[in-house]
């Protein structure tokens, strides 16, 4: 490993300070890119680091001491790194929140983390941010960055970015040395950044991370994977989650890969394909809609093309079994396809926070892209074990990074499996407002992650699901929902599943459509509808559904195969509480909030009446009357019956 | 608006009147829009708005009566002179040139602001024409971002939906740069989200970009909510002016709308009621 390239960080413990050393030693290397108003716009590191100065020295002109929280939301931009950097350079912590949250959700993080200064994109944001802030004591400033319709507001709180750069250029004319001051200041022992967790079950909890374990835990990374300065990242994850924390926020300076930032987040598959990054971190269900995509978009096209690229995937697929590439199906076809998605230079293919299905994988491979896996927890830096390039290994998330990280398995069943446990010298430094790392979860030094998993014979690790979601039927028959909702999932006719039949006498599972591929296909099929509820009632929809379901379930053994399934009237949102910000499902909430239908279902009606009421982003409400049919699989019970 | 009085109206109609033969689309219509003021032309079907626009835009010579641009008498005047003075339109059909795409469809709004002819455009790189065409880019790029359109840029225009093509008209009459903008009916044909949408940017021009707008809508709450002063006219002749909450109580609006399926009725009904 090069770990020599990473020398300058002994001394260099924070991001002020690596800032600081990059625009020193690599000043005109260029750190990072912005598509704006259509073109790519680069910045080096000098600007970098002016920009880090700027920022600092404004909060430091607003009062942010050390120890404070600034809060940033918005897009990923350049300026959101900038404010992140710029906030630990006067010791105080930064604290990402996902710009599509809920009003009470920020509300909750902003006054819990007693955020003095929030920095907002737009009006948008800022629009929220006053409506949620204006019983919250502690904040005493809101930066704007972009001044569109914000003449209406009146708030004395109010400041835009350019004013405030201003301030902080007359301070740095004033007082030379004074960004010196502040960044030498820093030390590798403060609380850089608050993460929140991303809280499954209750309301998040907030981890304090320290920014020098942190730095060296993201070196390591680096190292194993040799990032460096001729890589190409694309930031596209929301910036409060602690995976793109790691990726874009720290990883960029600590081994100085390119940070791009795409014009918008309807452009991104035309700026992925301009940058084609070599290295990419997206989350599952992004890897999902792509390949959805990648499918209905080939429904459109003629039927020789159609032909071609399904003989390609079935060379490719084949190939990947045998753990190899299909040359013919290489030149014929997914060269070309993996050009226009932009993955053509890409040498690593990553995905975690939640569980790729192995259809979702294995496609992508087929297409020569490199997939990897890898896993964490927001405690645990975010990312501690991956697989390395050439793993190949689709159910896999490989290894710790180094040997300092440990992973056991806690009371393992005779096969293996139990409770996943780590421990490394870079986590968490504790919950915020938590004097003491005082967590359940954490006992003798070691994390409890709550997921199951086991180890291969190859020393992967496999994770199965989370230790309270696995399931049994009353026959005692165990597994693993998020393993059937995964399969599910890569149908492209499918975008969420939840499967139910904890303590039931079998399976079954609740299906949302995905809409935009679905409706193209009712159109194909000259079908009249109106709204997802209509569409997802119709039984030409149940019919294709059940197609779906009944090809998953041949791969499934007998007591796991599901018998019936509903579609459900709207698709699960993070914003009715049924899936968290990352998008996995919350069990409990929907158990509770669809205890009728789950009922009907068991209680063997044909039917079920729904009367409920649909609260859209706008704020109106449409009243939804509607009979769900709750259909059977018949070869599965047939089976079930033959069995 | 009571302040604006005092000003020079951006646009003056004078009694003017337009016949195609017979028939008498406009009569005697007089109005003022004053700069900064976003003003709405309603009235039933066949009332003679979508004339009143063409005659302010030059499509239509007025039979009778005076048309004046911050005074100046425009009557007379072309089209395309009219756009050099800062008059912008939209279509109520669409206009766009399907086989290009967005971007060059919103380049060619800028069209009389260029000043490199055919000869120095023959020597692109030499002649001043790829400064002048990098500017002109710049000029439609913000206009992109203002209407969110940055996804389709490079789409043609034929493939577009109908309401994107119409955000795409609304972003070469503004490439135009205009100081007085002319939308006929920018939601027709709209869904919710879009109409909302563009309400909103039709606000923006009015207030970010200060543009005055001259605007016919049939969606009432639209124009209502929008509007800072309207113009009702009937059968060609204005039968009221105002701001909306006295348009909506004026008893020859409603007796206009009488009988027509139209939410200006049905919003006095309601109001009236509580």
């Amino acid at each position: 490993m090069n770990i020599e390239r990473f020398s300058h960080l002994s001394g260099n413990d924070t991001l002020p300070k690596l800032v600081r050393h990059n625009a020193q030693a690599h000043g005109s290397d260029i750190a990072q890119r912005e598509k704006e108003l259509g073109l790519w716009k680069s910045y080096t590191w000098v600007d970098v680091n002016e920009s880090v100065k700027l920022w600092a020295l404004g909060f430091e002109i607003l009062g942010v001491e050390a120890g404070d929280t600034v809060a940033i939301i918005g897009d990923a931009r350049p300026h959101w790194i900038a404010a992140a950097i710029g906030a630990q350079a006067v010791r105080a912590a930064s604290l990402g929140l996902y710009q599509d949250a809920l009003d009470a959700e920020i509300n909750f993080l902003v006054s819990f983390a007693e955020a003095k200064v929030v920095v907002a994109e737009n009006e948008e944001q800022v629009d929220k941010i006053l409506r949620v802030t204006a019983g919250v004591s502690s904040v005493k400033a809101i930066i704007f960055n972009d001044a569109r319709g914000m003449r209406k507001y009146t708030d004395p709180r109010l400041i835009h970015r350019e004013v405030l750069f201003e301030r902080a250029h007359q301070r740095a004319l004033n007082t030379p040395g004074a960004w010196d001051i502040l960044v030498d200041a820093t030390k590798g022992s403060d609380v850089a950044v608050l993460c929140s967790t991303s809280g499954t079950t209750s309301n998040p909890k907030l981890v304090s991370i320290a920014g020098g374990p942190f730095i060296q835990h993201v070196a390591n990374y680096c190292a194993l994977l040799d990032l460096g300065p001729d890589d190409e990242y694309v930031s596209l994850l929301p910036m409060g989650w602690i995976g793109e924390q790691f990726m874009a926020l720290f990883q960029p300076v600590v081994c100085r890969h390119k940070l791009n930032f795409v014009e918008d987040p309807t452009t991104i598959m035309a700026d992925l394909r301009e940058i084609a990054p070599t290295f990419m971190f997206l989350a599952p269900r992004v890897w999902e809609q792509i390949a959805a995509n990648v499918r209905a978009q080939m429904m459109d096209a003629t039927k020789f093309k159609q032909r071609l690229f399904d003989a390609a995937f079935k060379l490719g697929l084949r190939a990947v079994d045998r753990g190899r590439t299909s040359a013919i199906a290489q030149k014929l076809v997914l060269r070309a396809l993996r050009d226009r998605l932009g993955f053509s230079r890409l040498r690593m293919a990553s995905t975690g926070g939640a569980a790729l299905g192995p259809d979702t994988f294995k496609f992508f491979m087929a297409m020569g892209v490199p997939m990897m896996q890898l896993y964490g927890q927001t405690e645990l830096g975010g990312i501690y074990c991956t697989q390395r390039i050439g793993d190949r290994d689709f159910d896999g998330v490989g290894r710790g990074l180094t040997d300092a990280y440990k992973i056991r398995i806690e009371n393992p069943d005779p096969s293996g499996v139990g409770e996943i446990i780590s421990q490394h010298p870079y986590m968490f430094k504790g919950y915020f407002k938590a004097d003491a790392v005082v967590s359940p979860d954490l006992r003798d030094g070691w994390m409890h992650t709550g997921d199951a998993g086991y180890f291969k014979p190859s020393g992967q690790l496999v994770v199965i699901d989370r230790m309270k979601d696995l399931a049994s039927t009353t026959a005692g028959e165990r597994f693993s929902p998020q393993y059937i909702e995964n399969k599910l999932k890569f149908s492209p006719y499918i975008s969420e599943a939840v499967i139910l039949g904890d303590q039931r006498a079998y399976p079954a599972a609740i299906v949302c459509i995905r809409f935009s591929i679905v409706s193209k296909w009712a159109e194909q099929q000259r079908m009249a509808f109106t709204t997802y509820s209509d569409l997802s009632n119709r039984k030409e929809i149940y019919n294709l559904i059940s197609g779906e379901i009944a090809r998953v379930n041949q791969s499934l053994p007998p007591a796991q195969q599901l018998r019936k399934f509903v579609l459900l009237y709207k698709e699960l949102d993070a914003d009715d509480g049924e899936l968290t910000r990352t998008r996995k499902v919350r069990r409990g909430v929907i158990a509770e909030k669809y205890a009728t239908i789950i009922d009907a279902i068991y209680s063997g009606a044909n039917e079920v009446k729904v009367d409920t009421e649909i609260a859209f982003q706008d704020g109106s409400k449409q009243r939804i009357r509607t009979t769900m049919p709750v259909a059977s699989l018949a070869a599965a019970q047939a089976q079930a019956k033959s069995a | 608006m009571a302040a604006d009085v005092a000003r020079t109206p951006i646009l003056e109609l004078e009694a003017v009147s337009l016949r195609f033969g017979g028939v008498k689309a406009m009569t005697d219509v007089s109005c003022k829009v004053y700069p900064g003021e976003l003003y709405s032309i309603i009235g039933p079907n066949g009332a003679g708005k979508t004339s009143t626009l063409n005659c302010i835009s030059g499509r239509y010579r007025p039979t009778s009566g005076r048309i004046l641009h911050k005074g100046r008498d425009i009557t007379k005047l072309g089209t395309s002179k009219r756009a050099d003075l800062g008059i912008g339109r939209t279509f109520q059909n669409l206009a766009l040139y399907s086989g290009m795409t967005v971007l060059d469809n919103i380049l060619i709004g800028r069209h009389h602001l260029m000043k490199v002819g055919f000869a120095r455009g023959m020597v692109y790189w030499f002649g001043g024409a790829q400064r002048e065409e990098t500017v002109h880019r710049a000029a439609v790029e913000e206009i992109i971002d203002f209407l969110e359109i940055k996804d389709i840029r490079n789409e043609h225009a034929g493939t577009l939906s109908y309401g994107l093509r119409k955000r795409v008209e609304l972003a070469r009459a503004i490439a135009l740069k205009p100081e007085l903008i002319l939308l006929d009916e920018p939601m027709a044909g709209m869904n919710l989200e879009e109409k909302e949408d563009m309400a909103r940017y039709i606000v923006d021009l009015n207030e970010e970009l200060g543009m005055t707008v001259v605007m016919i809508e049939h969606d009432m709450g639209v124009v209502m909510d929008l509007s800072h002063r309207l113009m009702v006219l009937d059968f060609g002749r204005k039968i009221a002016e105002g701001l909306p909450d006295d348009i909506r109580a004026n008893e020859d609006v409603k007796r206009a709308y009488l009988g027509q399926d139209h939410g200006l009725a049905d919003t006095a009904v309601a109001e009236a009621a509580q």
